[in-house]
Formats: C-alpha cells, sequence, structure tokens
C-alpha cells in the first residue's frame, strides 16, 4: 500500500533540517524578540504605582470605632439636611401671587408671539390691498403717458416730413430749369454748327456738280 | 528586571538563532517564524514556570516545536517560501523541481504534525533537529535506547500516513480519469 520508502522520507526530513534562515532575518527576529520583552517589563505590573492599603494597617477596633464615628456622622448630616429641606406652612397670598407670576410668566410670552403675528398678517394683507390699487394707478398712468408720447412724437415727425419734403420739391424743380437751360444752349450751338456745315456742303457740291 | 526576565534574554542571546531556525524549517515561512518566536518568548515569560524548568533550553524547544505544529494545523495552505530551503542534489533547480520539493516538504511537515506530540518532538530533534540519540534522552528525560526506538516508530507510522496520502492521491487521480 505505501509507496513512499523510510529512505526517502529520511532524505526530505534531511532536505528540511539544511533550511536556513538568513541572517538578516536571524538578526531582525531577535532584535524583535528583546523589544517584545523590553515592553512587557515595561507594562509589567510591578512597575506600576500601587496605592497604599485601604485600611493603613489598623487594628479591627480602631477600625471599628472609625466606622461607627463615620455612621454617626452621617445619620447627623442626614437629620440636619432633612430640617434643612424641610417645606414650610401655606401662605395662600403667597401662593396665589406665586401661581399668578408663575402663570402670567407661562402665557405671557405666547400671548405676545399671537398678536405680534396678527399684526404682522393685518399689515401684510393691509399692503397688498394697497398694493394693488397703487399698481392700477401706475399703469394708467404710464398709458397715459406713452398715448402723449406718441402724439407728439407723430406731429413732430409730420412736420419734419413736410418740410423735407418740401425741401426736396425746391431742390428738384431748381435742378430741372437748370438741366433745360443747358439742353436749350445745346440745341443753339447745333443749330449753328449745323447751319453754317450745311450750306459749305451745298457749295461744295454745286461746284462738283459743275465741273462735271 | 526579575530574575525570570534575565534568564529570558540569556537564553535568546543563547539559543535565540537556533530557535528561530527551528521555527524556520517547520513552518517554512521566516515572517512566520519571526511572530512566532515572539509569541514563544511572551509565552515563556507568562508561564512563569519556565524558570523554574531544569533545563530552558529544552523546554523552549519543545514550546518551540509545538507552537510551530499549532500554526500549521490553523494554516495548513500557507503559502511557501521557496528559497531558503536547502536544494537535494537529485532534484534539478527548475520551477517544477522547487515545486515538487516544497510540496514534499510540506506534506511531511503536514504528516509530522498528525503524529503523537511526544513522537513528534523525538522526530523533530532527531532528524530536523540533527541533534543525537543521547542529547534528545537528556532532555525527554528518556534513555538512548528508548529515544532510538521511539525515532524508529515514528518513521513507520510517518510512512503509513504519507503512503495513505499518496494512495489517496493516486486513487484521485485514477477516478479523474475515469471521468474523463
Amino acid at each position: 500500500m505505501s509507496t513512499i520508502n523510510e529512505d526517502r522520507i529520511r532524505e526530505r526530513l534531511e532536505a528540511l533540517s539544511k533550511a536556513e534562515p538568513a541572517k538578516e532575518a536571524t538578526d531582525r527576529a531577535m532584535e524583535k524578540v528583546r523589544d517584545v520583552l523590553k515592553a512587557e517589563n515595561e507594562a509589567s505590573p510591578k512597575h506600576s504605582l500601587r496605592l497604599p492599603p485601604a485600611n493603613g494597617g489598623a487594628s479591627p477596633t480602631l477600625r471599628l470605632m472609625k466606622l461607627a464615628a463615620a455612621a454617626v456622622l452621617m445619620i447627623g448630616l442626614g437629620y440636619l439636611g432633612g430640617r434643612l429641606s424641610a417645606p414650610k406652612p401655606l401662605d395662600a397670598e403667597q401662593l396665589r401671587a406665586e401661581i399668578e407670576s408663575s402663570i402670567r410668566a407661562s402665557l405671557e410670552p405666547a400671548i405676545r408671539q399671537d398678536l405680534i403675528e396678527e399684526m404682522d398678517a393685518r399689515r401684510d394683507s393691509a399692503f397688498a390691498a394697497g398694493s394693488a390699487e397703487l399698481k392700477e394707478e401706475f399703469q394708467q398712468k404710464v398709458r397715459r403717458d406713452l398715448v402723449d408720447f406718441a402724439e407728439q412724437t407723430l406731429a413732430y415727425a409730420d412736420d419734419r416730413m413736410d418740410r423735407r419734403l418740401a425741401d426736396l420739391a425746391r431742390q428738384f424743380y431748381a435742378a430741372r430749369v437748370q438741366d433745360r437751360q443747358r439742353t436749350a444752349e445745346g440745341f443753339q450751338y447745333l443749330e449753328s454748327n449745323i447751319g453754317s456745315g450745311l450750306v459749305a456742303l451745298a457749295a461744295r457740291a454745286n461746284e462738283l456738280m459743275s465741273t462735271q | 528586571m526579575s530574575s525570570g526576565d534575565k534568564e529570558l534574554l540569556e537564553l535568546l542571546e543563547r539559543s535565540g538563532a537556533e530557535l528561530y531556525t527551528l521555527l524556520t524549517r517547520l513552518t517554512l515561512r521566516e515572517d512566520v517564524a519571526e511572530e512566532l518566536m515572539q509569541d514563544l518568548f511572551i509565552k515563556l515569560k507568562k508561564a512563569g514556570g519556565a524558570a523554574r524548568a531544569a533545563n530552558l533550553d529544552a523546554y523552549a524547544r519543545r514550546a518551540a516545536i509545538n507552537l510551530a505544529f499549532d500554526w500549521r494545523r490553523t494554516r495548513r495552505r500557507a503559502v511557501l517560501r521557496f528559497g531558503n530551503i536547502a536544494e537535494p542534489v537529485a532534484v534539478g533547480t527548475s520551477p517544477l523541481g522547487k515545486m515538487i520539493r516544497s510540496e514534499e516538504m510540506q506534506e511531511t511537515l503536514n504528516a509530522i504534525g498528525r503524529l503523537k506530540k511526544a513522537a513528534r518532538e523525538v522526530l523533530v530533534m532527531r532528524y530536523i533537529q540533527q541533534q543525537s540519540y543521547d542529547d534528545i534522552a537528556r532532555q525527554t528525560g528518556k534513555t538512548s535506547h528508548q529515544v532510538r526506538a521511539m525515532c524508529s516508530r515514528s518513521i513507520r507510522r510517518l510512512r503509513d500516513v504519507l503512503g495513505s496520502n499518496h494512495s489517496q492521491s493516486a486513487a484521485k487521480e485514477i477516478k479523474n480519469v475515469h471521468n474523463k
């Protein structure tokens, strides 16, 4: 059943026995152990501060007497505290005044707050109504101003346009007159030059015909 | 500093390197060995009885062996570091050879961990720490003859454990082949 013999096992064990850690690793491990031991020593309760024993080494009788004295002191203090803190008899007038002041103190801020809130609400509603009227009036005013402005603008524009058109008509007329004068002058020049040319041409033609 | 602390520091100076080497061989990891080394000395300090032990070195060695195998039991599938393991002559230095060698080391150490405590300690002292039978006998309070017999029985037991492992893995491989 076994497929491995004892020699093989010994060979493996021998190989394990040859495993060696690095020198640096060994030194590091030992250093860490030293640190750990040092830290353990520092944290040891042997070096911590210890309080003295609670009974201070006193005898049992003395300890019992101390306990008895402490008990008496505690009882006395308790009695004194009880007497001082006991309630006094009730005074109806004072009680009424206290209740009144207490109720006043508790109700006054709430009432004050309610009043402030109501006043705020009224002021807001009044302001809202006044604001609507003001808005309407302002719109009407603006509308009127705009209409006036438009009318004035149109009147001014009409006047300016009439004047410009009149100027244009005048200039056009003057230019037309000047143009006609120049045309007439041109025709006169042509008439004078063409007339003399035609006379000369007729005389020449007559000469030619006579020679033939 | 108490006398027990002084004794521990002396133990560290005297046998610290040897204990660290032992832990490295049993865990095959230097980082783990470093942690276990600290655990060992804290344990020795807290035990208190360590200072009163007749042979503090032997006590520390046995505690180190137990710590290492406790660690192996809780972490069977630890990642190996192969670099510091001496390579046998018969096996090449190929990656496959290293892998096979490391697997064999793990298998062997796991098998040793399955032995009884006394047998395991004797086997480690004899075959991994290479101590003589007389030294082991002195440390364990047994006779040299008894130690020799224990070693022999431990090797046989180890062979059975490893053999059964091989049989199981072989059967698994055959089953896998059949399934394919």
